[in-house]
């Protein structure tokens, strides 16, 4: 199969994928008792017509017609880019999506680029360094790092650093840049606690992958041309090693995505779209909450595509098939 | 004929957590200009680790404990690891067993090969293609020059094996080392690579180690013979002394083991010892049949019993340490 037919297929797939995720969202959403109205109601004082005033809201948010013409409106509003009406904000969720997504990417981006290069710089030196005192002692940091979940350390960190000792502040101020010094220090921890399990898992598929392929008769060989053994290491070893790794940091992105990066922005109080969206649950704005569920599964596929097609162009035999 | 390669009393041991393996343990032989010389002996005899051990590749647990290896009057063992890096694959080339997992897949096999040029010659990009291209037609690679850029995993065994050899003879090496290079290969080929050597080394007058468990092969190509067996030498002489003259009762059972016009085939019985936990005295005399009380409780000592024939047993003079 050629490259483009396989390309096309994949993206068939997600396109596929991304339709059946919309739909079961769309309606496990719907299925829930509460309306739009039920909110707004709770805060109506005597002496109105409750259910004439729910009515209303129903009816002008299209509530009240059949779940199926409600679907088809929605799909036809999403291919738009009409992500649908915040009741809970009143005003459209594709501006308040607008407004909050650079504070996910921000965090999201910084945590995976200190995740990605010093997850493989210490897989690389552990490998190199296997079963001494300095493997062991990263071998144990990287498993702390796996198992502790990340809003255990976020709350740990900023009671130690910002609580005790007081070097970081605990909130970040969207009144400033964003990439301001100030909130580039304030994201400090929640870049720690976001990347630290990432980090230590990437070291240790690095550091396995590395290892797996010093022990490949191809690295022999190498070594048997007179190659010296730092580009052995670089070209032949660290090369073939890092095909499995890229697969799994781009599966990863949507485990940052909805685990990670959502949870450590309601710590540290960014206005993200983990922010948003627990903000939205809580006050039944499903718009909102199902825009956030949509946008975490199309950057997951969008992610698998790219890792499958990465894949295919860095390892010539999927290349070729 | 002068001798270019000496290896003189090789203890090569790998420290394990079972024991100490003594995979070769006190070997000697010469390899003179333009020999083919072959090493026989069954699997975990020690043939490959003599190989790597000639290399210096040999890897942790393993070392080599003892023993000069002299190449041109320089003791391989004495020098630096960039001074090895020279002669490796310059001055010693080495071809592998298994040509599917001896080739980078990631890379294109041209790439490959103008490494093996590269890593010992500073030449400019178009030199180094022509010359990869000119050695793959040397090895019978039809349309090198396209193929030049194709993955290993577009090729057949007997072409991986060609490439392979290919590689290994880019810098003219003095010397080559074949380890068991048909032994994953289909019948046919194998007679094409095996034909390929000795085609070269018509060709260039080389020095060649051939390792091989296939007595058939031997007596088809080598010059002299080194049988060896759980990491010694049993006997060693000109192919004429070993094949029409055999004295080991080892050699003698392994050239009963060849299917022949006249008589049957006659396995030697029982296995190769554990090399961990060897017997006393000589290594074979479990498997024996004219194993004597001596053989049980001393080691036999390599004696020459006529010009160049050199064996290993108490059956031949007063042999003892």
């Amino acid at each position: 199969m050629s490259m483009k037919s396989y390309i096309a297929k994949r993206l068939l797939h997600t396109i596929l994928i991304a339709w059946g995720v919309m739909t079961a969202a769309f309606f496990l959403m719907r299925i829930g008792p509460h309306s739009p109205a039920d909110k707004y109601l709770a805060t109506l004082g005597a002496g109105h017509n409750v259910s004439q005033v729910a009515a209303a809201i129903e009816s002008r948010y299209g509530v009240d017609r059949p779940l199926y013409e409600q679907y088809f409106t929605y799909i036809t509003s999403l291919l738009h880019g009409d992500w649908g009406w915040s009741f809970s904000t009143s005003m459209p969720v594709s501006d308040l999506i607008r407004t909050h997504w650079v504070y996910s990417f921000q965090l999201i981006l910084l945590s995976s680029i200190v995740a990605i290069l010093l997850g493989i710089t210490i897989g690389i030196f552990s490998a190199a360094r296997k079963n001494t005192t300095a493997d062991h002692i990263t071998t144990f940091f990287s498993f702390a790092g796996i198992s502790i979940p990340n809003f255990w350390l976020g709350m740990m960190l900023i009671l130690i650093f910002s609580v005790k000792l007081g070097w970081f502040k605990t909130y970040y101020d969207t009144g400033l840049p964003m990439f301001s010094l100030s909130n580039l220090y304030a994201l400090i921890l929640p870049v720690m606690t976001l990347a630290t399990g990432m980090m230590a898992g990437y070291s240790r598929y690095v550091r396995s992958s590395m290892l797996e392929n010093m022990n490949k008769d191809y690295v022999r060989t190498a070594r048997a041309k007179g190659l010296p053994e730092s580009i052995v290491l670089r070209r032949h070893v660290f090369r073939n090693a890092l095909l499995p790794v890229v697969t799994i940091i781009m599966l990863d992105m949507s485990g940052i995505f909805f685990g990670g990066a959502y949870i450590t922005e309601v710590i540290f109080g960014i206005p993200g779209l983990g922010w948003m969206s627990l903000k939205a649950v809580f006050s039944d704005d499903y718009s909102v909450v199902l825009a956030v569920t949509l946008i975490g599964a199309f950057v997951t596929l969008f992610f698998n595509l790219v890792a499958d097609i990465a894949y295919t162009y860095l390892d010539p035999r999927i290349r070729y098939e | 004929m002068e001798s270019i390669l000496s290896v003189e009393n090789l203890k090569t041991y790998f420290f394990t957590k079972k024991g100490t393996v003594k995979a070769v343990d006190d070997i000697s032989f010469d390899l003179r200009k333009g020999e083919l010389l072959c090493i026989v002996g069954e699997s975990g005899s020690g043939k490959t680790v003599t190989a790597l051990s000639i290399l210096r590749l040999i890897e942790s647990p393993g070392k080599i404990i003892d023993g000069r290896i002299i190449l041109n009057g320089r003791d391989l063992p004495g020098l630096s690891p960039g001074q090895m890096q020279d002669v490796r694959g310059n001055k010693i080339a080495m071809v592998f067993q298994d040509p599917h997992s001896s080739l980078n897949p990631i890379f294109t096999i041209g790439y490959q090969v103008d490494e093996a040029i590269t890593a010992h010659k500073s030449v400019n990009e178009n030199e180094t293609t022509s010359k990869s291209i000119e050695l793959l037609e040397l090895v019978g690679i039809p349309m090198a020059k396209e193929r030049y850029h194709d993955y290993s995993h577009q090729f057949s065994g007997g072409m991986k094996q060609r490439v392979v050899i290919a590689m290994a003879l880019a810098c003219h090496p003095e010397v080559l080392i074949a380890d068991e290079p048909t032994t994953a290969l289909d019948l046919t080929v194998q007679a094409q690579i095996l034909d390929l050597f000795l085609e070269l080394r018509n060709k260039f007058f080389m020095s060649i180690i051939y390792i091989t468990h296939d007595l058939a092969v031997v007596s088809e190509i080598a010059d002299s013979i080194v049988v060896m067996y759980a990491g010694r030498i049993v006997e060693k002489g000109s192919r004429e002394d070993i094949m029409s003259n055999p004295l080991h009762p080892y050699t003698k059972g392994l050239i009963r083991c060849l299917p022949s016009d006249h008589g049957e085939i006659v396995p030697i019985p029982g296995t190769i010892p554990n090399l961990i936990n060897l017997p006393q005295g000589c290594v074979f005399h479990p498997r024996c049949i004219h194993s004597m009380e001596i053989c049980r409780k001393k080691r036999p000592s390599l004696n020459m019993v006529k010009e160049a024939h050199y064996v290993s047993c108490f059956l031949y003079g007063d042999n003892h340490e």
